[in-house]
């Protein structure tokens, strides 16, 4: 593992870990504004990266939305990797009809920006007829959750897939069903350990991918607006980059170095796991 | 003598994007309890296909087979591929070409083998992998139990096609299917495995259907031959009857090109000229013609039909070998 995998590593190690213990940390409270000090630069007295205008401390807020941004992508891609692989390698299994139309399904889905998607699936599910009464933002994590699924699906679906067919023919499954092996076995027992590495890098780099999705659908104001997450920011501080631009950057660059940090590893994992391959 | 498989009218089609492939065209064969029959041809000619199409391991929406396969009393060709299942490990196995690519790479061998174990004889894992290291130390693997433990690519071209062995043999199949089971090793190993496929097939009574394009290996392993040529059987015979008095211009055309160890080094090696008939589009007459020394007219307008010479020998030609027919050189 090279020196920048470790980096990476280890970033991903760290946010995994403040997104658990991130509230129990001594830290202001993410949601309380101190009054005191809006708008005040990085490194100063009792707010390390400074506040946003209107007083909420940026490390807390950083530190607190780890939990719901790093939720959103990883529930979004293990759900929509769980049903795409599923999907995708079933598909490619049986072939047919069934092949025909899965494939076109997923074609269709993807050729949906992710967040015209997103966008519609929030004004559609997670908004409220009258502004006085405003949508719960856990309702909001659940749409956006629901439709950055719906995008893994097809991605992760085709990746399996295509995987799939690659195994598929080869000579070991013919061997299995010479050996009178059920279906349910093969595809278990000898697809699927040769389709996951495949599935994991890929699936890395969809984590990022969610990620920056969540960023990108706050900015347009369907994120999670009023609660704690690392779009929820960015949605807040959007119209204040011109004259308090540290607010931007903290979470920015948070979400950046978290992304970059998920295609690092994603990328090493595929390369170590092709070597194996390599070797037969 | 009653026939273990008995195969009638065997075709197996492809459809492809260029038309209807016929890779087997009506192939008739017997294979007796306990016998070792060879089947030889060059690529392409349709052995492989023939013997899964027997086996109702072809599977996929563009094939199209016909004709009947009776295993051990059962018609088999009208089963589905679920009922079928009920005669693969126990009835029928088969061993694979390539040792490389017919093992799970991201298995260990010892799970491999049990499965059939397992899954065919309801096996305990304890009681299958017993076994499995008993069946690595049939097919002469030293320190089976180690090796149980191993993954594919840890073991050399020979050990694994030992372990593929191993795993057909697990259930002992009344019948085995060898689908050139040793093009892929070098000749050293060819060797020991062909005598421990002997040898098996002594010891668990087993019937095999051999399959390979090596005449060599036919004539020391077999008592009877079938070779076939662009999907048919064109001469089939008991093998030494078959070696002694050949009928078919095919066959001695094989035997000549494999090279001999006293031909003079300057020499080139004696080739078949041309090519297989493309499969989409066969001609009209016999499917050697084009590339046979003896062809006539007759043979390039009219298809042969199989004829029987006595003493089981069947050949599919217009003008055999031996035959006191006046030829003219072509």
């Amino acid at each position: 593992m090279d020196l920048f995998t470790k980096v990476c590593s280890t970033w991903l190690a760290i946010i995994a870990i403040l997104a658990v213990v991130g509230p129990f940390l001594p830290l202001p409270d993410p949601r309380e504004a101190d009054f005191a000090a809006p708008g005040v630069k990085p490194f100063s007295p009792g707010h390390l990266l400074g506040t946003d205008s209107n007083g909420y401390d940026l490390l807390s807020n950083v530190v607190n939305g780890t939990r719901v941004s790093l939720m959103i992508s990883l529930v979004s891609v293990l759900v929509g990797g769980l049903i795409g692989s599923s999907i995708g390698i079933i598909s490619a299994y049986v072939r047919g009809r069934f092949d025909g139309i899965v494939s076109t399904l997923f074609n269709i889905i993807l050729s949906i920006p992710n967040l015209v998607l997103g966008l519609s699936l929030v004004a559609v599910l997670a908004t409220s007829p009258d502004p006085s009464i405003p949508v719960s933002s856990n309702r909001r994590i659940f749409v956006i959750m629901l439709s950055l699924t719906f995008v893994i699906i097809p991605i992760l679906g085709r990746i399996a897939r295509g995987a799939t067919l690659a195994w598929v023919n080869r000579e070991f499954v013919v061997a299995a069903r010479s050996m009178g092996m059920r279906d349910k076995d093969i595809i278990f027992k000898h697809i699927v350990p040769n389709v996951l590495p495949a599935i994991y890098s890929v699936g890395f780099l969809a984590i990022g991918v969610v990620i920056v999705a969540e960023g990108s659908l706050s900015l347009l104001g369907v994120g999670v607006v009023d609660g704690v997450s690392w779009g929820a920011m960015i949605a807040r501080v959007a119209g204040e980059f011109t004259y308090l631009p540290h607010s931007m950057y903290v979470p920015v660059t948070v979400l950046a170095l978290s992304v970059i940090a998920c295609n690092q590893v994603g990328d090493h994992l595929r390369s170590r796991l092709d070597l194996r391959e390599g070797k037969i | 003598m009653t026939a273990l498989l008995s195969i009638k009218d065997l075709v197996v089609r492809f459809r492809t994007p260029r038309g209807l492939l016929e890779a087997v065209r009506g192939v008739n064969l017997d294979i007796p309890a306990g016998a070792s029959v060879g089947i030889v041809g060059e690529s392409g000619s349709g052995k492989t296909v023939m013997s899964r199409a027997a086996m109702g391991l072809l599977s996929g929406s563009n094939v199209e087979r016909s004709g009947s396969v009776m295993f051990d009393g059962h018609e088999l060709s009208s089963l589905d591929s679920v009922q079928v299942r009920e005669y693969f490990g126990t009835g029928m196995a088969m061993i694979f070409q390539d040792p490389m690519t017919a093992l799970n790479p991201v298995r260990r061998i010892g799970t491999q083998i049990s499965e059939g174990l397992r899954v065919r004889l309801g096996m305990s894992k304890k009681d299958a992998m017993k076994r499995s290291a008993e069946l690595l130390a049939k097919v002469r693997i030293p320190d089976p139990e180690a090796v149980l433990r191993k993954f594919p690519y840890q073991l050399s071209g020979g050990m694994r096609q030992r372990v593929m062995i191993a795993t057909a043999i697990a259930c002992n199949p009344k019948l085995l299917f060898a689908d050139e089971p040793t093009t892929a090793l070098d000749v050293t190993v060819q060797a020991q495995i062909l005598n421990l496929l002997a040898d098996l097939r002594k010891d668990l009574g087993m019937s095999m259907v051999l399959v390979t394009h090596d005449l060599g290996v036919v004539a020391n392993n077999t008592d009877f031959v079938a070779v076939m040529y662009a999907g048919e059987i064109v001469e089939m015979a008991p093998t030494t009857e078959l070696f002694a008095n050949m009928k078919m211009p095919y066959t001695e055309a094989l035997l000549k090109s494999i090279p001999k160890i006293d031909a003079p080094t300057e020499k080139r090696l004696p080739v078949i000229e041309g090519r297989l008939p493309n499969p989409t589009d066969r001609p009209d007459g016999c499917g050697f013609a084009s590339r046979c020394s003896y062809a006539q007219d007759k043979c390039r307008q009219d298809r042969p039909e199989l004829e029987d010479a006595g003493n089981g020998h069947l050949y599919r030609c217009w003008y055999p070998l031996g035959s006191t027919i006046a030829r003219k050189s072509s």
